[in-house]
């Protein structure tokens, strides 16, 4: 008897805290890792694209225009708003936290430089040009690659927390399992002590083992199908689509950079030329809802666009029509390469806001799946126990 | 059966206490300006020259064959007939050259004595100023430009010497600088022999660099991949000095009145618009375009529009042939 009420407060403990683990793990970890994620992205994002509007404002001479002044601010403000976040998740383990503590040390420095750039671009002298390159020289060397890390460290610790979330039950299932067999092998022994072919208390305590099983087994194949799909519909694409963002906005930097060169930037054009193909790849999406196949189509129409349109660009710089290569860049009609740039980036963005619905919506229904299993596994635990310690003790009094 | 159901529940207690307060991170992060772009502390110093000072007349260019063609009707065959039909002259320059050649911030276009003097050459080839191309190359990468045909000339504050003849042909010289040295002011450094055990900062490639190895060897020199660079190393105490031609340092001290150029002038450093070796006929019309400027005051004019701060007008230096 003793066993038996061991081995069912056992499962039911073993169950219960299983269960509840799981549900913290997706409410805490997952949702919090996937929102840890989206900020990670969101920083670099603001870095990267404070870098090419620094080198735009530049081209654009004389006092940068205010709508860029505005747009360059707005990046620095939203990236240290999502540094915090990241810093106060300390998400990433020791690599991230090397990682925040650089950028934290080295954005005042970029913004510091980018500052005396601008002081000096008023007073009409090159230097604030050397300024602007030792600023970008920065960011390009070092903050967006810590950004990088950054963001894979925390994507990392995403993808743990999702998989100890969604690991089957294996030991609780074992013992309830064990209770279940130890309840028969109990009662074929009491039928044939007794001659008699039920007793109601451990039937019912081996009922209630079996839904406990059941319930266990089912909710954890349940959470984790729903797990695996705020993966597939969900991060993974955010994934592609952020990394499809990001390298769409090197480019533009690298387009930029290789005009503020001006015939000195062959390493900025091979960058661009490197990484725009990476764009069109990363927007082959498996998996993706038709609302995100839509968005990506969009985008990549954009990448063509853009494409077309830099060639144009540097046949003009190339042809030495550098003004009107400059205007090609950064003018605001719809045909300039700003324009379609930032159609493109329009475009990735609402696809990842669709898609990180999609995750958070998923990391939901997972955590719902699991609802009021905890309380279920611990009550049918409870009657398990009583009823095979009710079913005995009446056995005990008949041999009383 | 007491004693199971204990061990029972402290596993439960053990397994939902798990979780303890985390250590906090070292925040540990590096302070300090950061280095410009391909700057090397310590610089590459380039090793032996292909041919030594003193191995030939570094100012003796080719003699113009007669006069000049006129504007547009260049020689048949000839390297500028070549440029006409391409519709264009590419040539090389600095673009943070402050007054020589550099990006005006206001406006975007590149400006100065060594643009202007680019401007000439168009005029005379074209009989139309505009129709020139310029793409700015870095000090290491001039002599690369030419060799590659990436551009028809360079004018970027290019000191002829022995050495460089060996690889590009050199215009007759336009512009006399010498090497001087660029510091803060209130700096305890008062000439070449107060360098010992100090940074000094020149760009790579340059001749400045060598010199600054050869005459004060006890110095840690620092390159920038563009003089400018040096500036801002000097501005952000990552170097203590920056020596190179006291034209490119007057432009400095012009951009920042914290600092000061001394008086000492160690080297001569003529500057010539270099082109391919080969093409001797564009150096030889180069040259043409370069003494109808001294003649008729346009070099005169130019060096006041751009360079009267760096003190009075001098003559325009004399051209030398070696032919």
């Amino acid at each position: 008897m003793a066993v038996l009420i061991v081995l069912g407060l056992a499962t039911g403990l073993a169950g219960a805290i299983g269960v509840r683990q799981r549900i913290d793990l997706i409410n805490g970890a997952t949702a919090r890792n996937g929102e840890l994620t989206v900020a990670a992205q969101r920083l670099y994002r603001a870095l990267s694209d404070a870098d090419a509007t620094a080198a735009s404002a530049f081209l654009a001479g004389g006092v940068e225009p205010a709508a860029m002044r505005e747009r360059y601010q707005a990046d620095i403000a939203d990236a240290a708003a999502a540094l915090s976040i990241v810093s106060g998740g300390r998400a990433g383990g020791e690599e991230g936290d090397a990682a925040v503590a650089k950028i934290a040390a080295q954005l005042p420095v970029y913004t510091g430089l980018v500052e005396t750039a601008r002081v000096y671009n008023r007073q009409g002298v090159p230097i604030g040009g050397a300024y602007l390159r030792e600023a970008s020289g920065l960011m390009r060397s070092s903050l967006l690659p810590a950004a990088q890390s950054l963001y894979e460290a925390v994507s990392e610790e995403l993808d743990d927390a999702r998989d100890s979330a969604g690991a089957f039950p294996w030991f609780a299932i074992f013992l309830g399992l064990v209770t279940i067999a130890a309840l028969i092998v109990v009662q074929r022994y009491l039928t044939r002590r007794t001659n008699r072919v039920f007793n109601v208390g451990l039937l019912a305590a081996t009922g209630a083992a079996a839904v406990l099983v059941i319930w266990l087994a089912v909710s954890a194949v349940l959470a984790a199908g729903r797990l695996d799909a705020s993966r597939d519909e969900g991060s993974a694409q955010v994934a592609r689509l952020a990394g499809a963002r990001i390298a769409a906005l090197q480019a533009r930097a690298d387009e930029a950079h290789t005009l503020v060169a001006r015939g000195n930037g062959a390493a900025f054009e091979k960058d661009y030329v490197e990484v725009m193909p990476r764009v069109t790849q990363l927007l082959v999406l498996d998996g993706a809802d038709d609302a995100t196949q839509a968005y990506a189509r969009a985008a990549d129409a954009e990448a063509q666009k853009w494409l077309e349109a830099h060639k144009d660009l540097r046949a003009l710089d190339e042809g030495g029509q550098y003004g009107n290569a400059v205007t090609a860049a950064i003018g605001t009609e719809p045909t300039s390469t700003a324009s379609i740039a930032g159609k493109l980036d329009a475009q990735l963005a609402e696809a990842i806001e669709h898609n990180g619905k999609t995750f958070t919506r998923e990391v939901d229904s997972a955590a719902g799946a699991l609802t009021a299993a905890d309380i279920g596994v611990g009550l049918l635990a409870a009657l398990l126990i009583l009823g095979a310690a009710l079913g005995i003790q009446r056995r005990l009094a008949e041999y009383r | 059966m007491k004693g199971a159901i204990g061990a029972a529940l402290v596993a439960a207690m053990f397994l939902a206490g798990c979780t303890t307060a985390e250590a906090l991170p070292e925040g540990r992060a590096d302070g300090g300006a950061p280095r410009p772009v391909d700057a090397k502390d310590p610089a590459v110093i380039p090793s032996g020259a292909a041919a030594p000072a003193g191995s030939c007349d570094p100012r003796a260019s080719l003699r113009p064959s007669g006069a000049l063609p006129a504007a547009g009707r260049m020689p048949a065959g000839s390297t500028m007939a070549q440029i006409v039909k391409r519709g264009r002259l590419v040539v090389g320059v600095d673009q943070n050259n402050y007054r020589f050649g550099y990006r005006d911030p206001k406006t975007g276009n590149l400006v100065g004595f060594e643009i202007d003097l680019a401007y000439e050459i168009a005029e005379a080839i074209f009989g139309d100023r505009n129709k020139v191309q310029f793409r700015t190359v870095t000090t290491a990468e001039r002599e690369k430009a030419i060799q590659e045909n990436t551009v028809d000339i360079v004018i970027r504050s290019m000191t002829m010497n022995c050495d460089r003849w060996q690889r590009v042909a050199f215009s007759t010289e336009y512009f006399s600088a010498g090497q001087a040295i660029l510091v803060a002011k209130g700096s305890a450094i008062k000439g070449l022999k107060d360098l010992t055990g100090q940074k000094v900062c020149a760009a790579t490639g340059s001749t400045s660099i060598r010199n600054i190895a050869a005459k004060a060897p006890q110095a840690k020199p620092v390159s920038g991949a563009d003089a400018l660079d040096c500036l801002v190393m000097l501005q952000q105490n990552q170097v203590a000095a920056v020596s190179t031609d006291d034209a490119i340092l007057a432009g400095f001290a012009a951009q920042d009145p914290s600092t000061v150029v001394l008086p000492e002038r160690f080297t001569e450093e003529p500057y010539g618009m270099a082109m391919k070796k080969e093409s001797t006929d564009l150096v030889r019309f180069v040259n043409g375009v370069l003494e109808g400027l001294r003649a008729d005051g346009t070099w005169t004019r130019l060096y006041n529009k751009w360079l009267s701060a760096l003190g009075s007008t001098p003559q325009p230096p004399a051209a030398r042939y070696q032919d």
